[in-house]
């Protein structure tokens, strides 16, 4: 008899310590990709479609904006998982602090933009709060959570054009550029022996995604995302429910 | 004799620049630890700067709508001027006593704020207002700010205090004056700020 009383003793702290451990949210130490679903809420065709709208906007203005969807809190307070996970990714460059969190937790029906230092200018808590209240709630209400995190980011993106270019010189730079080239051209070829450190900033303006070779897209879910770019939070953004 | 005094010489002077150097090497640290202190202390100024002035804001759009709560009113407007007052220089960082006047006082607008929010219940035009959802949206993000700020603050002055504390940093520390800092503590009061939801 009383080898039973141990043997359920046992059974249930081994229950408890295992309850405990699936209790806790855990971060996921590094992003999927610009979106991680892991509330399997996004159908594969608009999670790649999404995918490559983030990188794209990306390259074009060096401002990284990462979506991510959990099935729960696991009791956790919204804010504070989602600093952490801003902390532990880093969207955004970090010299300029310009990363975006969208956040999705499906069992508690929230919603949380987390911006980064750089973008709390333009994507304020009051803008932020509209995007949530105005333009994903709707949506995920009506249980189109494709449409209501496309039209989100769409939203924050709106938000945030203009206020970051990517590095490298566009289009109407480029009387710039030339100029800049023909100097560099007359002053480099006697610096050139110093190194080439020229080089290597050129290679971190892409925007600091890191291919490894071309199967970042067939590759499947871990393939070539390389993280994003060191960006800091401070706390700005807005909380919002459906 | 001669040759076993420049050599005891020798060795004395090797200490001394030894000394020296290990010196300036903890008293950088300290320095750039202490600023990284500084630094943070300045982010959380700026956060809880940015919430006293949301406090004029709020008063106006709340007494368009509930102009009769004079006293709730007259407590947030009273607990914003007393935060006005108080000290904050540089000195607060490491004075345990001054830090924990700063930290009532602000619980002190914590709480007024939380008694006029509970108080716009009871007014559902109010509530529902594009202005009020703003003022909510940027409450809460400050509200957010402050939490962030002050447990980065409190890793910063932990990291400092950790390496002064450290032999033989703490012999440097209280040579050059390089005092302990202060914590914010997690009191009771700031457990049970308002929630600003609804």
């Amino acid at each position: 008899m009383p080898r039973i009383f141990k043997v359920i003793t046992l059974s249930l702290l081994v229950v408890a310590v295992f309850a405990s451990r699936l209790f806790a949210f855990d971060i996921p130490p590094r992003a999927d990709g610009y979106v991680t679903d892991r509330a399997g809420l996004l159908s594969p065709s608009a999670r790649v479609e999404l995918e490559a709208k983030l990188r794209t906007f990306d390259q074009q203005t060096s401002t990284q904006i990462a979506v991510a969807i959990f099935p729960s809190l696991e009791g956790g307070s919204l804010e504070d998982i989602s600093m952490r996970i801003a902390e532990t990714w880093k969207p955004g460059q970090k010299d300029r602090d310009n990363g975006v969190l969208l956040l999705v937790f499906r069992d508690d029906r929230k919603i949380r933009i987390e911006v980064g230092y750089g973008l709390e200018g333009v994507l304020t808590d009051v803008v932020s709060g509209q995007i949530i209240r105005q333009e994903i709630a709707p949506c995920f209400r009506r249980g189109n959570y494709a449409s209501g995190v496309e039209a989100g980011v769409d939203a924050i993106m709106l938000a945030v054009r203009g206020e970051f270019k990517a590095k490298k010189s566009s289009g109407d730079g480029r009387q710039l550029a030339a100029l800049v080239f023909i100097i560099l051209l007359i002053v480099l070829p006697p610096l050139l022996r110093k190194g080439s450190g020229g080089d290597d900033r050129r290679g971190r303006r892409r925007g600091g995604f890191f291919y490894t070779g071309t199967g970042y897209r067939s590759g499947g879910s871990r393939g070539g995302f390389g993280g994003f770019s060191g960006g800091s939070f401070g706390g700005g953004g807005a909380s919002g429910g459906w | 004799m001669k040759a076993f005094l420049l050599i005891l010489v020798a060795v004395i002077i090797v200490a001394l620049v030894i000394t020296g150097l290990m010196f300036g090497s903890v008293y950088n640290g300290l320095v750039s630890k202490e600023e990284g202190v500084s630094g943070a202390w300045a982010q959380v100024e700026n956060v809880y700067q940015r919430r006293a002035d949301l406090v004029p804001n709020l008063v106006e759009t709340v007494k368009g709508y509930a102009a009769h709560e004079k006293e709730t009113l007259q407590s947030v407007i009273d607990a914003r001027s007393r935060i006005g007052k108080i000290d904050t220089s540089s000195k607060i960082i490491s004075s345990p006593d001054m830090l924990a006047k700063f930290q009532d006082a602000q619980t002190q607008l914590s709480s007024a704020i939380g008694r006029l929010l509970v108080v716009v219940e009871r007014y559902p035009d109010l509530k529902a207002s594009q202005n009020f959802l703003a003022l909510q949206n940027q409450l809460e993000g400050t509200e957010n700010r402050i939490t962030v700020e002050r447990r980065r603050f409190n890793e910063a002055a932990q990291d400092y205090n950790a390496f002064r504390r450290q032999f033989p940093n703490y012999v440097v520390a209280n040579m050059a004056g390089f005092r302990n800092k202060a914590y914010f503590q997690a009191d009771q009061d700031a457990r049970t700020v308002p929630q600003v939801k609804f």
